[in-house]
């Protein structure tokens, strides 16, 4: 049995408009959707574009629509979308770069926003550790599914807030901010509220939650953003740098 | 203001809006018909009342300002620039004020009695 494989087709310095091109590929057990469009690229027409690295779930790279639905095409079984018919696309609210690879620059530049790591203020202690920051079982609890985050922009893809708001940072940087600001080591606040909580921040989000029905790491984004509304809207901005950790070294 | 503090006033303005147009409701056609309601007497008498007054004035301010807070953030879904926010935010603002003003003097007018 063959899957015709439905593959939209755009180079932007040259097309138009995008165009569908359908090609056979041979089935077999256990094919992910990867598989197909590599035989594709292999076999029958070396131009497609695709990105792609570690064909495990694990590197964020091969995000694209999959009979509608942002996926990874990596950890997607044609035989789970149907087997005889599948149709990709890139995903949506990325520019295209070319066929299936969308420009994630916009994505990262917001991820960097929100400042994605734990800050800390006692850099004589950083350069020079004298013993271990601790953290309570409870405390690694509430951050840890967002810790899970690869990246991959599908939740982003998915999101109507991101589509239409040019300036909203999007589910997956809104849920690396609550994942970071609720860190009990953290004392990066006073940046992360000043992106938070502006005319364009997380209170633009409508609650939509197809960020976390689209996940494949069971990220729920949603939730992540409602969270951080409520910290946002009952918490006092902390005032300047070293406010806001909730911990410190023995 | 903080957006944070925008968004507290929208909610807790959606709340009040509930409560005072369902009692503006019940008094306006459930409770008392609307045909009575609409009379001239009983909306002077409305005027009159000092608690009937204030709970008009308190949800016309209720109402402007969940309105103006929500046109707000619909237009700065609509287009994202810097001055585009500074302007919708500002001009939400001026528009509410000035609602509330107007709304304001037709109640005073109302109660006080229209200049001759
Ligand atoms: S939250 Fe999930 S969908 Fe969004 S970027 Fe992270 S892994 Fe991908
Ligand atoms: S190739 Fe790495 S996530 Fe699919």
């Amino acid at each position: 049995m063959d899957t015709l494989l439905r593959v939209q087709r755009f180079e932007p310095t040259v097309d138009r408009a995008p165009k569908t091109q359908e090609y056979s590929v041979p089935f077999r057990d256990g094919m992910t959707v990867l598989d197909a469009i590599l035989y594709v690229k292999d076999y029958v027409d070396h131009s497609l574009a695709v990105r792609f690295s570690c064909r495990q779930a694990s590197c964020g790279s091969c995000g694209m629509k999959i009979n509608g639905v942002p996926r990874l095409a990596c950890y997607t079984q044609v035989a789970d979308v149907g087997g005889r018919e599948v149709t990709v696309s890139p995903m949506d609210n990325f520019p295209i770069v070319r066929d299936l690879v969308t420009d994630l620059t916009g994505f990262f530049e917001k991820h960097k926003e929100v400042i994605p790591h734990v800050v800390r203020r006692d850099s004589a202690e950083m350069e020079s550790p004298t013993s271990d920051y601790l953290m309570k079982p409870e405390d690694l609890e509430r951050i840890l599914q967002f810790t899970y985050c690869i990246k991959c922009g599908l939740c982003t893809s998915s999101c109507p807030t991101v589509a239409t708001d040019s300036l909203y940072p999007g589910p997956q940087a809104l849920a690396q901010a609550y994942r970071y600001t609720m860190d009990v080591r953290d004392e990066g606040g006073a940046e992360r509220f000043k992106v938070l909580d502006s005319a364009h921040g997380v209170f633009r989000c409508h609650y939509a939650g197809s960020c976390s029905a689209v996940c494949p790491k069971g990220v729920d984004p949603a939730l992540g953003i409602q969270l951080l509304k409520r910290h946002v809207m009952s918490a006092k901005p902390p005032r300047g740098p070293g406010e806001g950790a909730r911990t410190s070294k023995p | 203001m903080r957006e944070s503090r925008l968004m507290q006033l929208q909610y807790a303005t959606a709340a009040a809006a509930l409560v005072l147009v369902a009692v503006h409701l019940l008094m306006q056609g459930v409770l008392v018909p609307y045909s009575t309601a609409i009379s001239f007497d009983r909306v002077l008498a409305v005027y009159k009342d000092g608690v009937d007054v204030s709970l008009l004035e308190i949800l016309l301010i209720v109402v402007v300002a969940h309105g103006f807070n929500g046109v707000r953030i619909i237009l700065l879904e609509l287009r994202q620039t810097r001055s585009w926010t500074t302007w919708v935010s500002r001009g939400a603002l001026i528009a509410a004020a000035g609602t509330i003003a107007y709304g304001t003097r037709t109640i005073l007018l109302a109660v006080l009695g229209a200049p001759s």
